[in-house]
């Protein structure tokens, strides 16, 4: 609903029309990318680490096979995590806890990764999250009349209890038959409290399905550092280049020594349900 | 520097005072001047004095007063497009001589120009000010065949523009927010129809319009970098007139004449877009409009009672499927009297009420909110000109500005809403000025107008303060307390000293050099973060957390007048330093954020330029043609690492033609042509991936800049002879958009890599160039009866 600017930089693209242009980009050091979670759930959880590439360059980023990467509790618990112990090829950059582990709520994580003697570290509090009290599926009139893809018009809402008395923040991931689905590429679900009321009932998830599917809400609770940083990357995505909107800039992270990206410790609810007549 | 400033603007004033006793047994001439077929009131017509060589010229009301000794004079009224009036007078007692000043018959014929020709150019003390022509506007081509003084102001010299389709305008390294935009003395806070296509000027009821970009009179305050002044008609007095035009895009409508012939008149005037019923015919159920509507009456009861209320009220409509909605506009109202004290004392009281306000609403049982946002004004103005002399003028009086910012409330409209109504704080403010300015010809060759601006402004309560560990720490907001004020309890107090200064000296007929220098202070601070504003902005008073934002700008500049007053010259250079300017953090969150405060980041910004212009206003060929060479930066604590850059709407080389020729009297032709630099502009030097999101590694704000800027447009208007002799006229105007089709960058913005069938590479990026318009043609058809 912020996002204003994604709304009018539609509308500029109705009246106007674009093209494909090079820029004149500079060669620039790269700096470190680190992306991690740690949830409550007791698995092996992991820290992908990569480095910035140009602008051009005709790969995503460039993952970094030799870094040294634990993960430590306030309580002084560390895990140590290894680089892709499976040796799966698309998994390179990614690196996975030794041992399966549970994160707690309230407990501090903090990430140490160390890239050719640089030291980057990340904290982020895991905070609780309430349940999802249920999914339910309609069909989208919109989609039934003139669906995108044949025999997908059914949403999935889903119903919850937004606590009052707490500060919250929520990621939401949806899924449909394990894949993650998002009406944009560019999408991120993600939300303060500030604005909610208690009742959160019917709100519509992204993606339509068909019968059959299976639908999954993950809803993780975030930081509010968490929360700062989804807000700067989508803001970041969808940038109209400063015009409407503040010039584009890199999300305020919670890593150290100039490495970007964010190091997420969350609480993760989840429901599902199968499409049915 | 500044002390010596003020010491010489101390002892101007006491000069000043010192004159104010002499001269008893002198009479006054006074009167208005209007022009003889609408009765409308001519501002800046020359009144020239032929024996003693010395004028005065009429005020912004059409008032003027010429306090002489005893004896015989010629007087000459004289104005551009105007005839010149010649009346001897014997000047024995005190007179009232209302003048109606005719029409040139026609363009074609040469005038023949009197002897103190019209070069005001050279003996003016005013510089770094236009005047906008909106009858030439009205000939010129015009992006969809709607005449728009906005387009033209951004080519004079020393304006910029954020690009085509925009509103904003960016006067001598000042941002869009430093312009306070006046439609007969209001404010208007936005200034843009449908995101800055068209302005709110409805070209149909403008009567004058000038924009003033330094050596700023002390009457005015309040933004930083220029004032653009649009005054309407006042209505024909004398017959009732209508006039309308049909566009591409949108149609006005017109109407005026007496109530009480040549004592009291109306206008009414309308203009509405029609895209929506194209849209609506198309099958399309988005809906897309904005209309204007501008009134005003008057009632002059005699010279010293005159008494005039104008209202303006516009909006924009948009609505989306009848689900997702926006509108936005200004309204306001203005009530002056004009009132003469004596002779020579001027007095205009005015009483002004301005609104601008937003919503934004979507219907939807789980999701619906509507959202609303406004800032409210309402002012009180007493100015009073003293006419002691020909060569000495005295201007003064006292402003009140009471403010209501409401910066937004969030309300759930269906009952089964995720949202729950929450509502920012108010925010109030008051703002008092109180200037005197006197302008002296000390000599034939030099002038002096010398003054300051008293501007106390209070940010009062109701409110809750909240008090911060660090305001300056966005991420760990952490409240330490909560200060109550009580309605009208001042939170904070500022106090600013303006002094303005202008000098003008003729060094021969024909070329004079001015210099000027103005402070100039601005107490309510745009909340946008962008290039451009938009209607979704809020503004926000100084207070606490904002300090009022200075300006000092020096100028010098050289006119010159050639071919015998045909054309005119000027050369300006200016600086301009700018403290406290108000800009947010990286990263910030401006809408709908409590504690905003935390997001203000004010710092410096510094602008120099100069500016070339090279006008015709007679002949068969008039218009001007500018260019300017100019550079901005800014420099914000936290923003780019704290290091200088420059500023969004930095332009080093600008160049603008903007032209008619009537070729008879059935076509004129019309051009514009404009030539800038491309705006400078953040775009990444690498990527990243973060999850499967392809993310912009910017490293450097502002380090790059969009492809320069050129357009042609033309437009010729057809007047049919058969018009003669026929109680209605009429004319079309052809006009031809970006000639040449020009891809002009309005933004570059990145995605990953997609191919022309949609099939996304997410090993790639790409920067994508928006560009509004190719060529356009448009027809307006203007009637007139």
């Amino acid at each position: 609903m912020k996002n204003i600017f994604l709304t009018l930089l539609v509308l500029l693209t109705i009246i106007g029309c674009e093209e494909t242009v090079t820029i004149d980009t500079q060669q620039v050091d790269p700096v470190v990318i680190v992306e991690g979670l740690v949830t409550d759930r007791n698995q092996r959880h992991y820290v992908r680490v990569t480095r910035s590439v140009g602008f051009y360059d005709t790969v995503a980023t460039e993952p970094i096979t030799d870094a040294t990467v634990t993960v430590r509790d306030n309580r002084n618990t560390v895990v140590n995590y290894s680089h892709n112990p499976n040796a799966v090829p698309l998994a390179n950059g990614y690196y996975l806890s030794d041992t399966e582990f549970a994160g707690e709520v309230g407990i501090d994580y903090t990430v140490t990764v160390t890239v050719d003697g640089q030291v980057y570290t990340g904290t982020d509090r895991l905070n609780p999250v309430t349940d999802i009290d249920s999914l339910a599926v309609i069909v989208n009139e919109d989609e039934f009349e003139d669906p995108d893809r044949d025999g997908f018009f059914y949403e999935v809402l889903f119903y919850v209890k937004e606590p009052q008395d707490t500060k919250d923040f929520y990621l939401f991931k949806f899924y449909r038959n394990n894949r993650i689905v998002r009406d944009d590429p560019t999408d991120i679900y993600f939300s303060d409290d500030d604005l909610l009321a208690e009742d959160i009932e019917g709100v519509p998830t992204a993606s339509f399905y068909t019968l059959g599917d299976t639908a999954r809400v993950e809803m993780y609770s975030i930081s509010r550092n968490g929360f700062l940083y989804y807000n700067d990357l989508i803001n970041l995505l969808l940038g109209d280049g400063g015009f409407f909107g503040a010039p584009p800039v890199n999300p305020r992270t919670n890593m150290s020594n100039g490495a970007l990206g964010f190091f997420q410790a969350s609480s993760l609810s989840e429901a599902e349900i199968v499409i049915q007549e | 520097m500044s002390t010596l400033k003020t010491a010489l603007i101390l002892s101007g004033l006491t000069l000043l005072l010192s004159t104010i006793s002499v001269g008893q047994s002198k009479y006054t001439i006074n009167g208005y001047v209007s022009d003889s077929e609408n009765g409308e009131e001519l501002i800046g017509v020359t009144v020239y004095v032929n024996e003693l060589k010395t004028g005065t010229a009429t005020n912004v009301y059409g008032f003027y007063a010429l306090n002489l000794q005893p004896g015989d004079y010629t007087l000459t009224f004289s104005s551009i497009g105007y005839q010149s009036i010649v009346k001897e007078i014997s000047l024995a007692q005190d007179i009232e001589l209302n003048i109606d000043l005719p029409v040139e018959i026609t363009q074609m014929e040469e005038i023949v120009i009197t002897e103190e020709a019209i070069d005001a150019n050279v003996t003016d003390i005013k510089m770094s000010r236009n005047e906008i022509n909106v009858k030439q506007v009205k000939r010129l081509p015009a992006l969809f065949g709607e005449p728009d003084i906005i387009k033209t102001i951004q080519m004079l010299p020393g304006v910029a523009s954020a690009g085509e389709g925009t509103s904003a305008f960016f006067v001598r390294g000042g941002s869009a927010d430093q312009n306070l935009i006046l439609i007969d003395e209001a404010p208007i806070y936005d200034p843009s129809h449908l995101f800055g296509l068209f302005s709110v000027f409805n070209a149909d009821v403008i009567k004058e319009s000038e924009l003033y970009k330094g050596g700023i009179p002390a009457r005015f305050g309040g933004r930083l970098s220029s004032i653009l002044e649009v005054r309407t008609k006042d209505g024909n007095n004398k017959e009732l007139e209508g006039a309308g035009g049909i566009g591409t895009l949108a149609s006005r409508f017109t109407l005026q004449g007496p109530i009480k012939k040549d004592k009291s008149s109306f206008i009414v005037s309308g203009r509405r877009s029609y895209v929506d019923l194209f849209l609506k015919a198309a099958g399309e159920e988005n809906t897309v409009f904005f209309y204007d509507v501008n009134a005003k009456v008057n009632w002059k009861h005699n010279n010293n009672n005159r008494f005039f209320a104008a209202l303006y009220l516009g909006r924009d409509v948009f609505d989306f499927d009848d689900t997702f909605g926006f509108d936005w506009g200004n309204a306001t109202a203005t009530f002056r009297w004009n009132h003469l004290f004596n002779d020579r004392l001027f007095s205009n009281t005015s009483l002004i009420a301005s609104n601008f306000d937003y919503k934004l609403e979507l219907d939807d049982e789980s999701q619906g909110f509507q959202w609303t946002s406004n800032i409210q004004q309402i002012t009180f103005k007493e100015d009073l000109n003293y006419f002691l002399s020909p060569t000495n003028e005295i201007n003064f009086g006292y402003h009140l500005s009471y403010q209501r910012f409401s910066p937004g409330t969030i309300e759930p409209n269906s009952d089964k809403s995720l949202f729950t109504t929450v509502e920012l704080q108010k925010e109030y403010a008051l703002d008092h000025g109180l200037y005197i300015e006197n302008q002296l010809k000390i000599n034939n060759k030099l002038s002096i107008l010398y003054g300051a601006r008293l501007s106390f402004f209070q940010s009062v309560g109701p409110s809750d303060v909240y008090l911060y560990e660090d305001v300056t720490n966005n991420i760990d907001i952490e409240r330490t307390d909560t200060v109550a004020f009580d309605r009208l309890e001042t939170i904070e107090s500022y106090f600013n000293f303006e002094p303005r200064f202008s000098a003008r000296y003729i060094l021969n007929p024909v070329s004079s050099v001015k210099i000027s220098y103005n402070r100039m202070v601005q107490n309510t601070h745009l909340i946008s973060a962008g290039t451009v504003p938009i209607p979704f902005n809020t503004w926000a008073p100084s207070s606490l957390y904002l300090e009022p934002q200075l300006a000092d700008q020096t100028a010098i500049g050289y006119f010159r007048n050639l071919d015998d007053n045909k054309y005119e010259l000027s050369v300006e250079a200016y600086y301009k330093d700018i403290n406290n300017v108000t800009d947010f953090a990286d990263n910030a969150d401006i809408f709908f954020n409590e504690d905003l405060p935390t997001e203000y980041r004010q710092g410096d910004s510094w602008s120099y330029g100069l500016e070339l212009m090279l006008q015709k206003n007679e002949g068969r060929l008039t218009g001007f043609t500018s260019y300017t060479w100019s550079k901005t930066e800014r420099q914000i604590p936290d923003v780019n690492l704290g290091q200088p850059f420059l500023a969004n709407y930095d332009r080093r080389h600008n160049f603008n033609i903007v032209a008619t020729y009537e070729l008879n009297d059935k076509w004129t032709f019309g051009g514009n042509f404009t030539y800038t630099t491309g705006r400078p502009i953040t775009l990444p030097n690498g990527k990243y991936e973060f999850e499967d999101y392809q993310v912009d590694f910017i490293t450097e704000r502002n380090g790059f800049k969009l492809p320069d800027y050129h357009r042609l447009d033309f437009s010729a208007t057809l007047t049919p002879r058969k018009n003669k002799g026929r109680s209605w006229q009429s004319n079309w105007v052809f006009s031809v958009y970006n000639a040449y089709s020009r891809k002009n960058a309005f933004t570059i913005y990145t995605r990953t890599q997609e191919s022309d069938d949609e099939v996304i590479d997410p090993n790639r990026k790409e920067a994508r160039l928006i560009y509004l318009f190719p060529i356009l043609p448009s027809i307006t058809y203007n009637i007139k009866f």
